[in-house]
């Protein structure tokens, strides 16, 4: 789940563009939360098996296993020699490949994440064979619940504390912030997204501050007005105000957004953001129990809602 | 210098001690993220102290951030005082193909390439953090005479090593990396070696002095080390 504990070396923490995706295929696949596993983004990729594995896909696209359509969101069985088709995105930027017992990988700072620039790791190329650590040897069925498969829009709202450098703007400033759509531009990768839309002024102490920490999902905003938000790959400080950060539960959202695609910011203030991320944090965990079959879960209908509840056996 | 601590996001608080850069408040800075890592609470991710800030990265399923910023409080009341720091001589070669901005560094400050070798490498810079990219070092104490404004096209490709100039700060490029410093020179030493614990050459709160040394030397160093 990235590089912790080297950031004061100037080290960025790198990991999961999207840590909830990647979590709920991890755990398609019988993995833990920090398995290692293939992140792509766009999509259109084959794979070829060279033994036989257990794996799952985390991403709205079509998927073969030879000629046979098979879905997303559910463990599979290759045989080796199988090959395996993910094409482009419906939607979303990037989708995950989880096999059972996770990739083969050198640790580089007590991480297997990958951060080109620095040398740890490199993105694919054709003809790669990537190692798996085991072989499974029986074969399990596991589904996500339709109600927890993520659903990425391309019109979404982002929830963000402000600060820690909100007297750098104006009321004006954080007034468009919040009350302005902003689009994805095509100058985004894994290091941050910039956006463009509605200026955000800067208060008379300016748009630079003295070179300070880049927490995940923290927005920057330069002297040209328009936010950048800061992802995994994102340098570990920088000098530009930061208007907000992201809550966590919201960061894989901001990943997720297509070029083009829409960002509206609410503010939520910090109790609320940790409720959230607890509750998000109850949701992961009660689904890895569901998929291990240790709870079951039931749909209720309640008038037009439909409610998704996890229930324990009591022995 | 009275700290603020304040929440940056909900996975890290802020303990701020202003916003100028001086070499006693750095000390204070430096002394207390150390005590907060020799501590290491179950709710600790990481701690990455700045000039003037230290950032404390939570667990917000461990810890609120109101109890988080009580226990804060507490490293404040009693700072030890900053350990001092090793120094670290850095070979340099100046000028030629390792630095093909010192002509301008020299011209745009009225000097020859001989004073910005001189006035390069004579003091003893502080260590004041590490951030931006893996082993880049932020140091304090460039003299005045040698500062230049960085490339207005920044170039696409800077080697390791490179040791540059902007505004008024003085660094290395540790990882090959696009960049706008001038460049002056290059060090053989490898200041940044991810096999290694730390990883950095330099930490916070030590000192740097670049020593000159000319090609045939550097030559000698190749695969140069940290250590």
């Amino acid at each position: 789940m990235g590089r912790y504990g080297y950031q004061k070396y100037g080290v960025p923490t790198s990991g999961y563009m999207d840590e909830y995706t990647a979590i709920l295929t991890n755990y398609l696949a019988g993995n833990y939360e920090d398995t290692p596993l293939l992140e792509f983004a766009f999509g259109n990729l084959t794979l070829k098996f060279l033994k036989d594995t257990i794996f799952a896909v985390g991403a709205n696209a079509k998927l073969h296993l030879n000629d046979d359509e098979i879905q997303p969101w559910r463990a599979h069985m290759a045989k080796a020699g199988d090959i395996l088709n993910i094409g482009n995105l419906r939607s979303g930027v990037y989708g995950y490949i989880s096999f059972k017992g996770g990739l083969k990988c050198r640790k580089i700072l007590g991480s297997c994440s990958t951060y080109p620039r620095a040398g740890f790791g490199r993105y694919l190329r054709a003809g790669d064979i990537i190692e798996l650590i085991q072989n499974p040897k029986n074969s399990i069925s596991r589904t996500l619940p339709s109600q927890i498969i993520p659903k990425y829009g391309d019109r979404n709202t982002i929830r963000v504390i402000l600060g820690p450098q909100e007297e750098n703007f104006t009321t004006d400033g954080i007034n468009a912030f919040l009350n302005s759509e902003y689009e994805v531009t095509s100058d985004s990768d894994r290091m941050g997204y910039r956006l463009r839309g509605e200026n955000i002024e800067h208060s008379g102490k300016g748009a630079d501050i003295l070179t300070d920490a880049i927490p995940l999902g923290s927005i920057q905003v330069p002297a040209h007005g328009n936010p950048i938000v800061m992802l995994a790959d994102r340098q570990t400080t920088g000098g530009y105000a930061k208007i907000g950060v992201v809550i966590r539960a919201d960061v894989w959202k901001v990943a997720q957004t297509p070029v083009g695609g829409k960002i509206r910011f609410m503010r939520v203030n910090i109790k609320e953001a940790r409720e959230i991320w607890v509750r998000t944090w109850n949701i992961l965990k009660s689904v890895k129990k569901y998929l291990e079959g240790k709870v079951k879960g039931f749909e209720i209908k309640i008038g037009d809602n439909e409610f998704l509840t996890f229930v324990e056996e009591i022995p | 210098m009275k700290p603020i601590i304040k929440y940056a996001g909900d996975m890290a608080a802020v303990i701020v001690f202003g916003e100028k850069i001086d070499e006693k408040i750095n000390g204070m800075v430096h002394s207390i993220a150390k005590s907060i890592e020799r501590d290491s609470p179950e709710w600790l991710k990481e701690v990455v102290p700045t000039y003037t800030s230290i950032y404390v990265y939570y667990d917000p399923l461990l810890i609120s951030y109101d109890k988080l910023r009580f226990l804060l409080k507490n490293y404040l009341k009693k700072v030890e005082p900053e350990e001092r720091g090793k120094t670290v001589k850095i070979p340099v070669v100046y000028g030629g193909k390792y630095g093909p901005d010192i002509e301008f560094v020299a011209k745009y400050n009225g000097l020859s390439i001989e004073d910005v070798i001189e006035l390069h490498s004579k003091p003893v810079y502080r260590v004041y953090m590490l951030g931006f990219l893996p082993g880049f070092a932020y140091l304090g104490g460039m003299d005045k005479r040698l500062a230049t404004p960085r490339l207005k096209v920044p170039r696409i490709r800077v080697p390791a090593g490179s040791i540059g100039i902007a505004g008024d700060q003085t660094g290395w490029y540790a990882i090959e990396s696009p960049g706008g410093w001038r460049i002056i020179g290059r060090t053989p030493i490898k200041t940044f070696n991810p096999e290694k614990e730390p990883p950095s050459i330099v930490l916070p709160g030590d000192y740097v002095q670049f020593v000159p040394i000319d090609e045939e030397e550097f030559k000698k160093y190749r695969g140069g080390m940290l250590d």
